[in-house]
Protein backbone atom coordinates (compact mmCIF):
# COMPACT_ATOMS: atom_id res chain seq x y z
CA UNK A 1 0.00 0.00 0.00
CA UNK A 2 2.75 2.23 1.06
CA UNK A 3 5.05 1.13 -2.30
CA UNK A 4 1.89 2.52 -4.38
CA UNK A 5 2.29 5.91 -2.50
CA UNK A 6 5.86 5.98 -2.88
CA UNK A 7 5.41 6.16 -6.26
CA UNK A 8 7.21 8.54 -8.04
CA UNK A 9 5.69 10.36 -10.31
CA UNK A 10 5.82 9.60 -13.97
CA UNK A 11 6.50 5.70 -13.21
CA UNK A 12 3.77 4.73 -15.21
CA UNK A 13 4.69 6.15 -18.01
CA UNK A 14 7.87 4.58 -17.73
CA UNK A 15 6.24 0.96 -17.12
CA UNK A 16 4.27 1.77 -20.50
CA UNK A 17 7.26 2.70 -22.37
CA UNK A 18 9.13 -1.09 -21.12
CA UNK A 19 5.87 -2.84 -22.42
CA UNK A 20 5.97 -1.70 -25.71
CA UNK A 21 9.64 -2.05 -26.26
CA UNK A 22 9.08 -5.63 -24.50
CA UNK A 23 6.45 -6.51 -27.05
CA UNK A 24 8.92 -5.05 -29.78
CA UNK A 25 11.36 -7.73 -28.97
CA UNK A 26 9.17 -10.26 -28.14
CA UNK A 27 7.77 -9.48 -31.59
CA UNK A 28 11.17 -9.72 -33.20
CA UNK A 29 12.29 -12.46 -31.67
CA UNK A 30 8.79 -14.20 -32.86
CA UNK A 31 9.65 -13.40 -36.49
CA UNK A 32 12.87 -15.00 -36.34
CA UNK A 33 11.60 -18.20 -34.86
CA UNK A 34 8.37 -18.09 -37.32
CA UNK A 35 10.35 -19.10 -40.25
CA UNK A 36 12.85 -21.95 -37.89
CA UNK A 37 9.28 -23.47 -36.66
CA UNK A 38 8.24 -23.49 -40.69
CA UNK A 39 11.42 -25.09 -41.77
CA UNK A 40 11.41 -28.01 -39.85
CA UNK A 41 7.45 -28.27 -40.11
CA UNK A 42 6.61 -27.10 -43.79
CA UNK A 43 3.44 -26.93 -45.09
CA UNK A 44 1.88 -29.65 -47.42
CA UNK A 45 2.70 -28.90 -51.02
CA UNK A 46 1.13 -31.38 -53.11
CA UNK A 47 2.22 -30.56 -56.13
CA UNK A 48 4.77 -27.64 -56.80
CA UNK A 49 2.45 -26.52 -59.66
CA UNK A 50 5.13 -26.43 -62.74
CA UNK A 51 3.51 -24.65 -65.48
CA UNK A 52 6.80 -24.51 -67.57
CA UNK A 53 9.26 -26.12 -68.13
CA UNK A 54 12.53 -26.49 -70.56
CA UNK A 55 11.94 -30.66 -72.29
CA UNK A 56 15.05 -30.40 -74.25
CA UNK A 57 17.19 -28.85 -77.12
CA UNK A 58 16.53 -28.37 -80.66
CA UNK A 59 18.64 -31.16 -82.12
CA UNK A 60 18.62 -33.79 -79.34
CA UNK A 61 15.71 -35.53 -80.84
CA UNK A 62 16.20 -37.37 -84.45
CA UNK A 63 13.10 -37.21 -86.59
CA UNK A 64 10.18 -39.63 -85.77
CA UNK A 65 11.18 -40.52 -82.47
CA UNK A 66 10.21 -39.44 -78.73
CA UNK A 67 11.79 -38.63 -75.31
CA UNK A 68 10.45 -38.46 -71.94
CA UNK A 69 10.90 -35.39 -69.76
CA UNK A 70 9.77 -34.29 -66.40
CA UNK A 71 6.95 -32.39 -65.77
CA UNK A 72 6.88 -31.53 -62.57
CA UNK A 73 6.69 -34.96 -60.81
CA UNK A 74 4.55 -36.37 -63.75
CA UNK A 75 6.53 -37.73 -67.08
CA UNK A 76 5.97 -35.79 -70.28
CA UNK A 77 6.43 -37.19 -74.17
CA UNK A 78 8.07 -34.79 -76.53
CA UNK A 79 7.89 -36.07 -80.03
CA UNK A 80 9.52 -34.76 -82.92
CA UNK A 81 7.67 -35.80 -86.10
CA UNK A 82 9.06 -37.19 -88.99
CA UNK A 83 8.28 -33.91 -90.64
CA UNK A 84 10.00 -31.98 -88.24
CA UNK A 85 7.19 -30.69 -85.70
CA UNK A 86 7.52 -31.07 -82.30
CA UNK A 87 3.96 -32.16 -79.87
CA UNK A 88 4.17 -32.96 -76.03
CA UNK A 89 1.63 -34.87 -74.45
CA UNK A 90 1.64 -35.91 -71.04
CA UNK A 91 3.20 -39.20 -70.61
CA UNK A 92 1.27 -41.34 -68.16
CA UNK A 93 -1.33 -43.58 -69.69
CA UNK A 94 -5.07 -42.57 -68.86
CA UNK A 95 -6.08 -46.80 -68.29
CA UNK A 96 -3.70 -47.77 -65.23
CA UNK A 97 -0.85 -44.81 -65.15
CA UNK A 98 1.89 -46.56 -67.08
CA UNK A 99 4.60 -44.41 -68.78
CA UNK A 100 3.44 -44.27 -72.37
CA UNK A 101 6.18 -43.93 -75.15
CA UNK A 102 6.28 -43.11 -78.94
CA UNK A 103 6.79 -45.62 -81.49
CA UNK A 104 8.49 -44.71 -84.39
CA UNK A 105 7.98 -47.97 -86.56
CA UNK A 106 4.15 -47.46 -85.92
CA UNK A 107 4.27 -43.43 -85.68
CA UNK A 108 2.28 -43.71 -82.17
CA UNK A 109 1.77 -43.15 -78.66
CA UNK A 110 2.02 -46.58 -77.55
CA UNK A 111 1.82 -48.17 -73.61
CA UNK A 112 3.87 -51.42 -73.35
CA UNK A 113 1.53 -52.31 -69.87
CA UNK A 114 -1.55 -53.38 -72.24
CA UNK A 115 -0.92 -52.54 -75.92
CA UNK A 116 -2.98 -49.03 -75.70
CA UNK A 117 -2.51 -47.02 -78.68
CA UNK A 118 -2.97 -43.23 -79.23
CA UNK A 119 -2.31 -40.76 -81.66
CA UNK A 120 0.81 -38.38 -82.02
CA UNK A 121 -1.84 -35.69 -80.89
CA UNK A 122 -2.80 -37.85 -77.91
CA UNK A 123 -6.26 -39.18 -78.88
CA UNK A 124 -6.71 -42.84 -77.75
CA UNK A 125 -7.35 -44.99 -81.06
CA UNK A 126 -7.25 -48.67 -79.49
CA UNK A 127 -6.81 -50.62 -76.60
CA UNK A 128 -8.03 -49.83 -73.00
CA UNK A 129 -7.03 -46.42 -72.40
CA UNK A 130 -10.49 -44.59 -71.83
CA UNK A 131 -9.27 -41.08 -72.52
CA UNK A 132 -6.85 -38.83 -74.79
CA UNK A 133 -3.63 -38.14 -73.25
CA UNK A 134 -3.52 -34.34 -72.13
CA UNK A 135 -1.93 -32.24 -74.88
CA UNK A 136 0.60 -29.27 -73.83
CA UNK A 137 1.85 -26.50 -76.04
CA UNK A 138 5.33 -26.19 -77.34
CA UNK A 139 7.50 -23.46 -77.72
CA UNK A 140 10.88 -22.74 -79.17
CA UNK A 141 13.09 -20.10 -77.14
CA UNK A 142 16.23 -20.29 -78.85
CA UNK A 143 17.44 -23.46 -78.97
CA UNK A 144 15.30 -24.86 -76.08
CA UNK A 145 12.31 -26.40 -76.45
CA UNK A 146 9.96 -25.33 -73.82
CA UNK A 147 6.68 -27.00 -72.89
CA UNK A 148 3.92 -24.99 -71.36
CA UNK A 149 0.06 -26.22 -70.21
CA UNK A 150 -2.21 -25.55 -73.01
CA UNK A 151 -4.12 -21.76 -72.16
CA UNK A 152 -7.90 -22.30 -71.95
CA UNK A 153 -9.24 -21.19 -75.12
CA UNK B 1 -62.27 7.68 -119.88
CA UNK B 2 -62.33 8.49 -116.48
CA UNK B 3 -65.28 5.71 -115.68
CA UNK B 4 -63.14 2.99 -117.68
CA UNK B 5 -60.85 4.15 -115.49
CA UNK B 6 -62.20 3.52 -112.50
CA UNK B 7 -63.82 0.65 -113.70
CA UNK B 8 -60.41 -0.87 -114.18
CA UNK B 9 -59.72 0.12 -110.42
CA UNK B 10 -62.86 -1.57 -109.02
CA UNK B 11 -61.45 -4.58 -110.75
CA UNK B 12 -57.66 -4.16 -109.14
CA UNK B 13 -59.19 -4.02 -105.96
CA UNK B 14 -61.59 -7.07 -106.40
CA UNK B 15 -58.39 -9.16 -107.67
CA UNK B 16 -56.43 -7.76 -104.77
CA UNK B 17 -58.87 -8.84 -102.31
CA UNK B 18 -59.54 -12.23 -103.93
CA UNK B 19 -56.20 -13.23 -103.38
CA UNK B 20 -55.50 -12.20 -99.93
CA UNK B 21 -58.89 -14.13 -99.51
CA UNK B 22 -57.52 -17.57 -101.13
CA UNK B 23 -53.91 -16.95 -98.96
CA UNK B 24 -55.68 -16.65 -95.98
CA UNK B 25 -58.48 -19.74 -96.25
CA UNK B 26 -55.37 -21.67 -97.40
CA UNK B 27 -53.52 -20.60 -94.24
CA UNK B 28 -56.60 -21.39 -92.14
CA UNK B 29 -57.02 -24.83 -93.37
CA UNK B 30 -53.39 -25.76 -93.23
CA UNK B 31 -52.75 -25.53 -97.27
CA UNK B 32 -49.34 -26.86 -97.30
CA UNK B 33 -49.33 -29.00 -94.43
CA UNK B 34 -49.54 -32.59 -95.18
CA UNK B 35 -52.52 -34.14 -93.80
CA UNK B 36 -51.58 -37.33 -91.55
CA UNK B 37 -54.78 -38.88 -91.11
CA UNK B 38 -53.52 -41.34 -89.26
CA UNK B 39 -51.70 -39.21 -86.47
CA UNK B 40 -55.00 -37.13 -85.85
CA UNK B 41 -57.16 -39.98 -85.15
CA UNK B 42 -54.29 -41.86 -83.29
CA UNK B 43 -53.21 -39.66 -81.06
CA UNK B 44 -56.11 -39.17 -79.70
CA UNK B 45 -56.26 -43.20 -78.74
CA UNK B 46 -54.79 -44.77 -76.00
CA UNK B 47 -52.18 -47.58 -75.80
CA UNK B 48 -51.05 -49.32 -77.29
CA UNK B 49 -52.87 -48.16 -80.82
CA UNK B 50 -51.99 -44.66 -79.63
CA UNK B 51 -48.96 -42.35 -81.43
CA UNK B 52 -48.94 -38.57 -80.44
CA UNK B 53 -47.76 -36.33 -82.68
CA UNK B 54 -44.93 -35.50 -80.26
CA UNK B 55 -43.93 -38.72 -80.22
CA UNK B 56 -43.23 -40.03 -83.46
CA UNK B 57 -41.38 -36.41 -84.14
CA UNK B 58 -38.55 -37.78 -81.75
CA UNK B 59 -38.22 -40.48 -84.51
CA UNK B 60 -35.20 -40.69 -86.93
CA UNK B 61 -37.69 -41.63 -89.40
CA UNK B 62 -40.00 -39.08 -89.48
CA UNK B 63 -37.32 -36.34 -89.19
CA UNK B 64 -36.11 -37.88 -92.23
CA UNK B 65 -39.25 -37.16 -94.14
CA UNK B 66 -41.01 -40.84 -93.68
CA UNK B 67 -44.78 -41.25 -93.04
CA UNK B 68 -47.06 -43.58 -91.15
CA UNK B 69 -47.96 -45.21 -94.42
CA UNK B 70 -44.11 -45.86 -95.51
CA UNK B 71 -44.47 -49.05 -92.65
CA UNK B 72 -48.24 -49.44 -92.28
CA UNK B 73 -49.21 -48.58 -95.50
CA UNK B 74 -52.52 -46.84 -96.58
CA UNK B 75 -53.48 -43.56 -97.45
CA UNK B 76 -53.10 -40.56 -94.86
CA UNK B 77 -54.43 -38.08 -97.02
CA UNK B 78 -58.03 -39.29 -96.72
CA UNK B 79 -60.23 -39.09 -93.09
CA UNK B 80 -62.43 -41.81 -94.63
CA UNK B 81 -61.12 -44.85 -92.91
CA UNK B 82 -62.31 -47.02 -95.60
CA UNK B 83 -60.23 -45.21 -97.84
CA UNK B 84 -57.31 -43.95 -95.33
CA UNK B 85 -57.21 -47.95 -94.50
CA UNK B 86 -58.01 -49.80 -96.96
CA UNK B 87 -57.16 -52.78 -99.05
CA UNK B 88 -57.08 -50.32 -101.93
CA UNK B 89 -54.21 -48.26 -100.59
CA UNK B 90 -52.48 -51.05 -99.72
CA UNK B 91 -52.49 -50.84 -95.91
CA UNK B 92 -50.78 -53.39 -93.52
CA UNK B 93 -52.17 -52.52 -90.03
CA UNK B 94 -50.59 -53.70 -87.28
CA UNK B 95 -47.06 -54.98 -88.46
CA UNK B 96 -46.86 -59.13 -87.22
CA UNK B 97 -43.68 -59.68 -85.15
CA UNK B 98 -42.80 -62.48 -87.36
CA UNK B 99 -42.82 -59.68 -90.47
CA UNK B 100 -41.21 -57.26 -88.45
CA UNK B 101 -37.19 -58.19 -89.56
CA UNK B 102 -38.65 -58.41 -93.28
CA UNK B 103 -39.90 -54.87 -92.98
CA UNK B 104 -37.33 -53.13 -91.21
CA UNK B 105 -34.83 -54.75 -93.91
CA UNK B 106 -37.00 -53.46 -97.06
CA UNK B 107 -35.14 -50.22 -96.99
CA UNK B 108 -32.26 -51.38 -94.32
CA UNK B 109 -30.65 -54.13 -96.51
CA UNK B 110 -31.16 -51.64 -99.35
CA UNK B 111 -27.48 -49.91 -99.97
CA UNK B 112 -28.68 -47.65 -102.64
CA UNK B 113 -31.72 -46.44 -100.70
CA UNK B 114 -29.50 -46.07 -97.20
CA UNK B 115 -26.58 -44.38 -98.86
CA UNK B 116 -28.90 -41.14 -99.57
CA UNK B 117 -29.26 -40.81 -95.50
CA UNK B 118 -26.11 -42.42 -94.30
CA UNK B 119 -23.38 -43.61 -96.48
CA UNK B 120 -21.44 -45.59 -93.47
CA UNK B 121 -24.73 -47.30 -92.39
CA UNK B 122 -24.00 -51.00 -92.40
CA UNK B 123 -26.97 -53.42 -94.37
CA UNK B 124 -26.41 -56.59 -93.54
CA UNK B 125 -28.64 -56.27 -90.48
CA UNK B 126 -31.00 -58.88 -91.61
CA UNK B 127 -28.22 -60.95 -92.79
CA UNK B 128 -26.51 -61.01 -89.05
CA UNK B 129 -30.42 -61.42 -87.13
CA UNK B 130 -30.49 -64.89 -89.18
CA UNK B 131 -27.35 -66.30 -87.37
CA UNK B 132 -28.72 -65.07 -84.44
CA UNK B 133 -30.09 -67.27 -81.67
CA UNK B 134 -33.37 -64.47 -81.86
CA UNK B 135 -33.35 -64.96 -85.56
CA UNK B 136 -33.02 -68.88 -85.58
CA UNK B 137 -35.90 -69.07 -83.02
CA UNK B 138 -37.97 -66.33 -85.20
CA UNK B 139 -37.55 -68.74 -88.04
CA UNK B 140 -39.13 -71.21 -86.39
CA UNK B 141 -41.66 -69.82 -85.18
CA UNK B 142 -41.06 -68.40 -81.67
CA UNK B 143 -42.34 -64.85 -81.60
CA UNK B 144 -41.42 -64.54 -78.21
CA UNK B 145 -37.76 -63.16 -79.07
CA UNK B 146 -36.42 -60.04 -79.98
CA UNK B 147 -37.40 -58.79 -83.27
CA UNK B 148 -36.14 -55.49 -84.26
CA UNK B 149 -38.80 -52.73 -82.35
CA UNK B 150 -38.06 -54.86 -79.38
CA UNK B 151 -34.28 -53.25 -78.61
CA UNK B 152 -34.62 -50.33 -80.79
CA UNK B 153 -38.38 -49.10 -79.77
CA UNK B 154 -41.19 -48.30 -82.07
CA UNK B 155 -42.75 -44.94 -83.34
CA UNK B 156 -39.48 -43.38 -81.39
CA UNK B 157 -36.65 -45.28 -82.73
CA UNK B 158 -33.64 -42.70 -82.24
CA UNK B 159 -30.19 -43.10 -83.91
CA UNK B 160 -27.80 -45.27 -81.58
CA UNK B 161 -25.73 -42.07 -80.60
CA UNK B 162 -29.10 -40.08 -78.77
CA UNK B 163 -28.30 -40.92 -75.09
CA UNK B 164 -31.96 -41.36 -75.34
CA UNK B 165 -31.84 -44.12 -77.62
CA UNK B 166 -32.52 -47.88 -76.14
CA UNK B 167 -29.79 -49.08 -77.85
CA UNK B 168 -26.71 -46.29 -76.86
CA UNK B 169 -24.10 -47.97 -75.20
CA UNK B 170 -25.43 -46.50 -71.69
CA UNK B 171 -28.46 -48.29 -72.62
CA UNK B 172 -27.90 -51.53 -73.93
CA UNK B 173 -27.59 -53.46 -70.82
CA UNK B 174 -30.86 -52.21 -69.54
CA UNK B 175 -32.51 -52.68 -72.99
CA UNK B 176 -31.33 -56.48 -73.12
CA UNK B 177 -32.69 -57.05 -69.43
CA UNK B 178 -36.22 -56.19 -70.13
CA UNK B 179 -36.56 -60.21 -71.68
CA UNK B 180 -32.81 -61.32 -69.96
CA UNK B 181 -33.77 -60.83 -66.59
CA UNK B 182 -37.61 -61.52 -66.44
CA UNK B 183 -37.81 -65.32 -64.96
CA UNK B 184 -41.00 -65.76 -65.86
CA UNK B 185 -40.93 -64.59 -69.93
CA UNK B 186 -37.29 -66.35 -70.03
CA UNK B 187 -38.29 -69.93 -67.92
CA UNK B 188 -38.98 -71.70 -71.49
CA UNK B 189 -35.38 -70.99 -72.28
CA UNK B 190 -33.83 -72.26 -69.28
CA UNK B 191 -30.81 -69.67 -68.99
CA UNK B 192 -29.87 -67.92 -66.58
CA UNK B 193 -31.55 -64.37 -65.63
CA UNK B 194 -28.50 -62.90 -63.35
CA UNK B 195 -26.65 -61.78 -66.35
CA UNK B 196 -27.76 -57.91 -65.76
CA UNK B 197 -27.74 -58.37 -61.95
CA UNK B 198 -24.13 -59.75 -61.94
CA UNK B 199 -22.91 -56.80 -65.09
CA UNK B 200 -24.08 -54.16 -62.70
CA UNK B 201 -21.41 -55.52 -60.25
CA UNK B 202 -18.35 -55.78 -62.75
CA UNK B 203 -15.87 -53.85 -63.54
CA UNK B 204 -16.76 -52.96 -67.26
CA UNK B 205 -20.33 -51.61 -65.69
CA UNK B 206 -17.51 -49.35 -63.61
CA UNK B 207 -16.15 -48.57 -66.68
CA UNK B 208 -19.18 -47.90 -68.68
CA UNK B 209 -21.42 -45.97 -65.92
CA UNK B 210 -19.29 -44.49 -63.56
CA UNK B 211 -15.97 -43.13 -65.60
CA UNK B 212 -18.73 -42.88 -68.60
CA UNK B 213 -16.27 -45.09 -71.61
CA UNK B 214 -18.44 -45.47 -74.06
CA UNK B 215 -16.23 -47.57 -75.33
CA UNK B 216 -16.04 -50.09 -72.52
CA UNK B 217 -17.79 -53.76 -73.09
CA UNK B 218 -21.29 -54.05 -72.73
CA UNK B 219 -23.68 -56.82 -73.80
CA UNK B 220 -23.38 -56.58 -77.88
CA UNK B 221 -19.48 -56.25 -77.45
CA UNK B 222 -18.88 -59.58 -76.30
CA UNK B 223 -22.34 -61.41 -78.10
CA UNK B 224 -22.64 -58.89 -81.18
CA UNK B 225 -25.61 -56.81 -81.25
CA UNK B 226 -27.96 -57.95 -84.25
CA UNK B 227 -26.31 -61.27 -84.78
CA UNK B 228 -26.23 -61.74 -81.16
CA UNK B 229 -25.34 -65.21 -80.07
CA UNK B 230 -22.98 -66.22 -77.30
CA UNK B 231 -19.21 -66.32 -77.92
CA UNK B 232 -18.92 -70.34 -77.65
CA UNK B 233 -16.53 -71.84 -75.25
CA UNK B 234 -13.77 -72.06 -77.43
CA UNK B 235 -13.96 -68.52 -78.79
CA UNK B 236 -14.55 -66.86 -75.19
CA UNK B 237 -10.24 -65.74 -75.64
CA UNK B 238 -10.90 -64.49 -79.08
CA UNK B 239 -13.46 -62.07 -78.07
CA UNK B 240 -11.93 -60.80 -74.96
CA UNK B 241 -9.11 -60.23 -76.71
CA UNK B 242 -10.14 -57.36 -78.86
CA UNK B 243 -9.09 -55.23 -76.16
CA UNK B 244 -7.07 -57.55 -73.89
CA UNK B 245 -4.43 -57.99 -76.12
CA UNK B 246 -1.19 -58.89 -74.24
CA UNK B 247 -2.93 -61.00 -72.06
CA UNK B 248 -4.81 -63.07 -74.86
CA UNK B 249 -1.24 -63.70 -76.69
CA UNK B 250 0.36 -64.73 -73.79
CA UNK B 251 -2.62 -67.41 -72.58
CA UNK B 252 -2.34 -68.68 -76.18
CA UNK B 253 1.10 -69.45 -75.79
CA UNK B 254 0.56 -71.03 -72.11
CA UNK B 255 0.30 -74.19 -70.85
CA UNK B 256 -3.44 -73.26 -69.68
CA UNK B 257 -4.63 -73.16 -73.20
CA UNK B 258 -4.19 -76.44 -74.16
CA UNK B 259 -5.49 -77.88 -70.82
CA UNK B 260 -8.96 -75.68 -70.63
CA UNK B 261 -9.25 -76.76 -74.45
CA UNK B 262 -8.60 -80.36 -73.57
CA UNK B 263 -11.10 -80.09 -70.82
CA UNK B 264 -13.96 -78.08 -72.88
CA UNK B 265 -13.34 -75.05 -70.29
CA UNK B 266 -13.68 -71.44 -71.42
CA UNK B 267 -10.89 -70.17 -71.13
CA UNK B 268 -10.68 -66.13 -69.67
CA UNK B 269 -13.57 -66.84 -68.05
CA UNK B 270 -12.38 -69.82 -66.25
CA UNK B 271 -10.68 -67.14 -63.45
CA UNK B 272 -12.24 -63.94 -64.44
CA UNK B 273 -16.22 -65.51 -64.69
CA UNK B 274 -18.17 -63.84 -67.33
CA UNK B 275 -21.09 -61.14 -66.80
CA UNK B 276 -19.71 -60.28 -63.40
CA UNK B 277 -15.95 -59.77 -63.80
CA UNK B 278 -14.42 -57.77 -61.59
CA UNK B 279 -11.10 -55.94 -61.11
CA UNK B 280 -8.59 -58.52 -60.90
CA UNK B 281 -6.45 -58.54 -57.43
CA UNK B 282 -3.13 -60.28 -56.23
CA UNK B 283 -5.78 -61.93 -53.85
CA UNK B 284 -7.04 -64.31 -56.90
CA UNK B 285 -3.67 -65.95 -56.93
CA UNK B 286 -3.92 -66.73 -53.05
CA UNK B 287 -6.01 -69.54 -51.25
CA UNK B 288 -8.43 -67.46 -49.67
CA UNK B 289 -12.08 -67.24 -50.79
CA UNK B 290 -10.80 -64.96 -53.71
CA UNK B 291 -8.68 -67.37 -54.78
CA UNK B 292 -9.09 -69.49 -57.98
CA UNK B 293 -5.74 -71.22 -58.55
CA UNK B 294 -6.61 -74.40 -56.01
CA UNK B 295 -10.12 -74.86 -57.72
CA UNK B 296 -8.38 -76.80 -59.75
CA UNK B 297 -4.39 -77.38 -58.64
CA UNK B 298 -3.52 -79.41 -55.57
CA UNK B 299 -1.84 -77.89 -52.82
CA UNK B 300 2.11 -78.56 -52.93
CA UNK B 301 2.11 -79.68 -56.81
CA UNK B 302 4.45 -77.93 -59.09
CA UNK B 303 2.02 -75.50 -60.24
CA UNK B 304 1.39 -74.45 -56.90
CA UNK B 305 4.73 -73.89 -55.84
CA UNK B 306 4.74 -71.61 -58.89
CA UNK B 307 1.52 -69.47 -57.87
CA UNK B 308 3.26 -69.12 -54.25
CA UNK B 309 6.35 -67.68 -55.85
CA UNK B 310 4.03 -65.56 -58.60
CA UNK B 311 2.05 -64.15 -55.51
CA UNK B 312 5.25 -63.52 -53.16
CA UNK B 313 6.82 -61.97 -55.87
CA UNK B 314 4.15 -59.28 -56.79
CA UNK B 315 3.19 -58.54 -52.84
CA UNK B 316 6.99 -58.00 -52.46
CA UNK B 317 7.10 -55.42 -55.44
CA UNK B 318 3.67 -53.74 -53.88
CA UNK B 319 5.19 -53.35 -50.81
CA UNK B 320 8.76 -52.10 -51.91
CA UNK B 321 6.53 -49.46 -54.19
CA UNK B 322 4.31 -48.25 -50.72
CA UNK B 323 7.25 -48.47 -48.26
CA UNK B 324 9.47 -46.08 -51.05
CA UNK B 325 6.46 -43.91 -51.87
CA UNK B 326 6.11 -43.62 -47.89
CA UNK B 327 9.45 -42.41 -47.31
CA UNK B 328 9.53 -40.08 -50.25
CA UNK B 329 5.80 -38.63 -49.00
CA UNK B 330 8.04 -38.15 -45.46
CA UNK B 331 10.92 -36.59 -47.60
CA UNK B 332 8.29 -34.31 -49.44
CA UNK B 333 6.43 -33.03 -45.81
CA UNK B 334 9.57 -31.90 -45.16
CA UNK B 335 10.53 -29.89 -47.48
CA UNK B 336 13.25 -31.78 -49.46
CA UNK B 337 12.56 -32.35 -53.29
CA UNK B 338 11.90 -36.20 -54.34
CA UNK B 339 10.60 -35.15 -57.58
CA UNK B 340 13.38 -37.13 -59.66
CA UNK B 341 12.33 -40.16 -57.34
CA UNK B 342 8.72 -39.37 -57.63
CA UNK B 343 9.11 -39.99 -61.37
CA UNK B 344 10.75 -43.14 -60.99
CA UNK B 345 8.04 -44.51 -58.64
CA UNK B 346 5.87 -44.65 -61.76
CA UNK B 347 8.39 -46.74 -63.39
CA UNK B 348 8.36 -49.25 -60.77
CA UNK B 349 4.27 -49.10 -60.94
CA UNK B 350 4.46 -49.95 -64.44
CA UNK B 351 6.98 -52.96 -63.73
CA UNK B 352 3.96 -53.96 -61.01
CA UNK B 353 1.42 -53.68 -63.60
CA UNK B 354 3.44 -55.57 -66.29
CA UNK B 355 3.90 -58.37 -63.73
CA UNK B 356 0.41 -58.34 -63.62
CA UNK B 357 -0.18 -59.23 -66.99
CA UNK B 358 2.71 -61.31 -67.44
CA UNK B 359 0.56 -64.19 -64.94
CA UNK B 360 -1.36 -64.77 -68.14
CA UNK B 361 1.97 -67.12 -68.94
CA UNK B 362 2.00 -68.89 -66.10
CA UNK B 363 5.36 -69.18 -65.66
CA UNK B 364 7.06 -67.73 -62.78
CA UNK B 365 10.88 -67.03 -64.29
CA UNK B 366 8.89 -64.55 -66.64
CA UNK B 367 7.04 -62.80 -63.67
CA UNK B 368 10.27 -62.62 -61.83
CA UNK B 369 12.19 -60.61 -64.66
CA UNK B 370 9.38 -57.98 -64.42
CA UNK B 371 9.32 -57.87 -60.36
CA UNK B 372 13.12 -58.00 -59.89
CA UNK B 373 13.25 -54.95 -62.82
CA UNK B 374 10.60 -53.26 -60.07
CA UNK B 375 12.13 -53.96 -57.14
CA UNK B 376 15.84 -52.25 -58.45
CA UNK B 377 13.79 -49.11 -59.29
CA UNK B 378 12.00 -48.88 -56.12
CA UNK B 379 14.94 -50.07 -53.79
CA UNK B 380 16.30 -47.05 -56.03
CA UNK B 381 13.56 -44.17 -54.76
CA UNK B 382 13.36 -45.54 -51.62
CA UNK B 383 17.72 -44.89 -51.11
CA UNK B 384 16.67 -41.77 -52.62
CA UNK B 385 13.97 -40.69 -50.43
CA UNK B 386 16.42 -41.88 -47.20
CA UNK B 387 19.16 -39.87 -48.77
CA UNK B 388 16.76 -37.12 -48.85
CA UNK B 389 15.91 -37.73 -44.94
CA UNK B 390 19.27 -37.95 -43.56
CA UNK B 391 20.28 -34.23 -45.74
CA UNK B 392 17.44 -32.70 -43.89
CA UNK B 393 18.85 -34.52 -41.10
CA UNK B 394 21.76 -32.61 -41.07
CA UNK B 395 20.44 -29.80 -41.96
CA UNK B 396 18.03 -29.25 -39.20
CA UNK B 397 21.66 -30.16 -36.74
CA UNK B 398 22.91 -26.99 -38.50
CA UNK B 399 20.10 -24.76 -37.92
CA UNK B 400 19.88 -26.41 -34.34
CA UNK B 401 23.64 -25.42 -33.95
CA UNK B 402 23.07 -21.85 -35.17
CA UNK B 403 20.28 -21.30 -32.90
CA UNK B 404 22.34 -22.28 -30.51
CA UNK B 405 24.87 -20.08 -31.11
CA UNK B 406 22.25 -16.72 -31.19
CA UNK B 407 21.04 -18.21 -27.95
CA UNK B 408 24.73 -17.84 -26.20
CA UNK B 409 24.66 -14.67 -28.07
CA UNK B 410 21.85 -12.90 -26.65
CA UNK B 411 22.48 -14.10 -23.18
CA UNK B 412 25.67 -12.58 -23.32
CA UNK B 413 24.74 -9.30 -24.52
CA UNK B 414 21.57 -9.54 -22.36
CA UNK B 415 24.26 -10.02 -19.10
CA UNK B 416 26.53 -7.47 -20.63
CA UNK B 417 23.43 -5.11 -20.39
CA UNK B 418 23.01 -5.93 -16.65
CA UNK B 419 26.64 -5.71 -16.46
CA UNK B 420 26.82 -1.85 -17.21
CA UNK B 421 23.22 -0.93 -15.63
CA UNK B 422 25.12 -1.20 -12.50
Amino acid sequence: MSGEQNTPPGSTRRRAIEYFLGGGILATFASFLYPVLRYVVPPPVADLGVNEVVAGKVGDLKPNSGAIFRFGSSPGLLILTSDGTYQALSATCTHLGCTVQYRGDLRQVWCPCHNGIYGIDGRNISGPPPKPLTAYDVHLRGDEIVVTHKREA
Amino acid sequence: MASLRNKFRLLRAARTAGLAGVIVLGACLGYGQTTNSCLDCHSAMPDPLGVTQEKFSQDIHAQKGLTCTSCHGGDASSYDPTVSMGAKAGFKGKIDRKQVPQLCAGCHSNPTYMKQYDPGLRTDQLDQYHTSVHGKRLAAGDSKVAVCVDCHSVHDIRPPSDPRSTVNPVNIATTCSRCHSDAAYMKPYGIPTDQFAKYNTSVHYQAMMVSGDLSAPTCTTCHGNHGAVPPGVDKVQNVCANCHVFQAQMYEKSSHKAAFDALGLPGCVVCHSNHGIHMPSDAMLGTGPQGVCMRCHQPGDRCDQARVKIQSGLMQLDGAITQADQTLSVAEASGMDVSEARLAQSQARDQLIKARVTIHTYQASLVDQDVQAGLKIAAKDEQAGKDAMVERNQRRIGLGICLIAIAIMLAGLWLFIRKIER
